[in-house]
């Protein structure tokens, strides 16, 4: 993160590299080269343990600005922080790692100082009030529990997919092109206009066939299953579409896209991928409309779907198909926007960038754990209301999805 | 199974017996053993017990050492015509490291035994050879150096540890 300024005539210095050796269970090992730059993003810095520590707010110098003294109560130390600082000090509970941090604090400020983190994390570290964590928490519990057959198959599998990355960082002029021959047009008021009408349409198809729901899904005959993977096959490559959209939402606002790809999500996840950070140095509008468009595409898919489905014959196959494609479009169109549902998607982000509580996730999931660990005091602030409520509203969330498509898979079998 | 003139052969290509004549090289290549090693096989662990040494004849070795739980770091690769093991020929302690190979390889293997015959029936050969190992100790050791250093530039970069500030 922190490069030493470079001349032409002094390249930057080279990253140190480690050749680790990975034992494997069948009595083999891989052999992985480790640049320290990856392994200084990919750590989770921890703060000592909270009887270590105290933090005091001081009368400000400079009317406006906020100071804190962060005192090590092992080694009576000292440290003033400033409230960015305090920010950082704060993420830095060992789950989150700097890149995820480095996210936080764009969303929190708006902007980025490159220097702030690694040169907080030295100030810490010379206090003594900092550990590194480097690994992941579930991979940390699967190597624990290696022993468990189940424990071990995962991690095994996990490993092989996280290698499955197929992506490209050359791929900004490929999206300029795109938005150059067409693109642009998204981001028109005439699209925006096509695609309220387009999912007023597909709400009254949808809706119109939802009450022949029954004769709709015979349309499948003896092979409803077979039908519903084969539709979500087909989704899945509209995912591509999806993150496609995010990226000409970047060009539209001037930003660089710096990788597009596909790859295997938490190691198990099969998805395509934009990295859409560089918007984070954009404004609030910018980043709310680069997450919301991606999501679009399935408004326009599903209603397209809706709209093809009430124009087939009743009780046909292409009725079937298109009017499940088109729930399941629409059911991506919520789960990508809804943001109660643990996970990060394009409407979590808007809702923390427009609470400006970017790790509300992190904080609520652990709020919760302590709380019925009796760990965390029963104590409803504002803050411990947001956290309850993002944990309910999920929880509750989930399994309504979950139990709406056992319903539907059940109705659609029978 | 190489022939004897092919493994005398390929002693010839390799640096340790760069100076040895061709006779004496006769003599040592018939006091080799072969051993051959699958891709992932350990040929031994650190703290093994051992009196040998190896020279690659083909294929790659990984020599690594133990830092923690599945996790070792990768010292050295070791090539056709380069050798290890040589340590514990002479100081009788057990393996420093661990070895594996990288692929399918062939090794030669010099015990202590082949090792003292060459000493007493050409002592000529065997000060060539002594003199060779010295060399490439001196070569390991500041390869070491490098390592060492390495490895701390990459502790302060991975952890974001400044000592200049302190």
């Amino acid at each position: 993160m922190s490069e030493t300024a470079a001349t032409p005539s002094s390249p930057p210095p080279r990253r140190a590299q480690l050749e680790l050796l990975v034992r494997r269970d069948d009595e083999g090992f891989d052999v992985r080269q480790i640049g320290s730059a990856t392994a200084f993003v990919q750590s989770r810095p921890k703060r000592v343990a909270d009887d270590s520590w105290e933090l005091a707010e001081v009368a400000s110098r400079v009317a406006g600005q906020r100071g804190f003294f962060l005192k090590n109560t092992t080694t009576d130390r000292f440290l003033l922080l400033t409230e960015p600082e305090k920010f950082l000090w704060e993420q830095m509970d060992g789950r989150t790692s700097l890149q995820e941090i480095a996210t936080a604090y764009v969303l929190r400020y708006g902007a980025f100082d490159f220097d702030i983190i690694p040169a907080l994390i030295r100030k810490l570290q010379r206090a003594h009030l900092l550990t590194l964590t480097p690994t992941s928490r579930l991979r940390q519990a699967l190597a624990r529990n290696r022993r468990i057959p189940v424990a071990k198959a995962l991690e095994i599998g996990l490993t092989a997919l996280e290698r499955i990355n197929i992506s490209s960082r050359n791929v900004h002029r490929v999206f300029v092109w795109l938005y150059r021959f067409g693109g642009f047009l998204l981001f028109t008021r005439g699209a925006v206009v096509a695609c309220i009408l387009l999912g007023i349409a597909g709400l009254v198809a949808g809706a119109h066939l939802w009450r022949e729901a029954d004769t709709v899904v015979s349309g499948f005959g003896g092979h409803a299953l077979k039908a519903v993977l084969s539709v979500k096959g087909l989704f899945f490559l509209t995912v591509a579409a999806h993150q496609i959209v995010h990226g000409l939402a970047l060009v539209h606002y001037r930003r660089r896209v710096r990788e597009f790809g596909f790859t295997f999500l938490h190691g198990f996840v099969p998805t395509f991928y934009v990295d859409v950070t560089d918007i984070f140095m954009a404004s609030r509008k910018a980043r709310v409309v680069t997450a919301v468009a991606g999501t679009l595409v399935h408004l326009v898919l599903g209603s397209l779907w809706f709209l093809l489905a009430a124009q087939a014959p009743l009780g046909s196959f292409t009725q079937a198909f298109a009017a499940t494609s088109g729930m399941i479009q629409w059911q991506a169109l919520v789960v990508a926007l809804y943001p109660f549902c643990f996970i990060e998607m394009d409407g979590y982000h808007v809702l923390v960038d427009v609470l400006g509580v970017p790790t509300l996730k992190q904080e609520a999931s652990s709020w919760v754990a302590r709380l019925v660990t009796g760990r965390a005091p029963w104590r409803f602030g504002r803050q411990e209301q947001l956290w309850a409520g993002y944990v309910l509203l999920s929880t509750v969330s989930v399994a309504a999805f979950i139990a709406f498509n056992v319903w539907l898979i059940i109705h659609a079998v029978s | 199974m190489a022939s004897p003139a092919e493994t005398v052969a390929f002693l010839r290509e390799v640096r340790l017996f760069k100076d040895v004549a061709a006779p004496e090289l006769s003599v040592l290549g018939a006091s080799l053993r072969e051993r051959a090693l699958k891709r992932g096989q350990v040929l031994f662990r650190e703290g093994d017990v051992g009196e040998e040494m190896f020279l690659v004849r083909q294929g790659s070795i990984v020599i690594s050492k133990p830092v923690t739980g599945r996790v070792e770091q990768v010292l050295a690769r070791i090539g056709p015509g380069d050798f290890f093991g040589e340590m514990a020929l002479f100081d009788h302690s057990p393996r420093s490291a661990t070895v594996q190979s990288d692929s399918e390889s062939s090794l030669l293997v010099l015990d202590r035994e082949g090792l003292r015959r060459l000493t007493e029936e050409s002592p000529r050969a065997a000060a060539a050879f002594f003199q060779a190992l010295v060399q490439v100790f001196i070569e390991r050791l500041r390869a070491s150096g490098d390592l060492v250093a390495e490895v701390t530039r990459w502790g302060l970069e991975a952890t974001g540890l400044d000592l200049d500030a302190r």
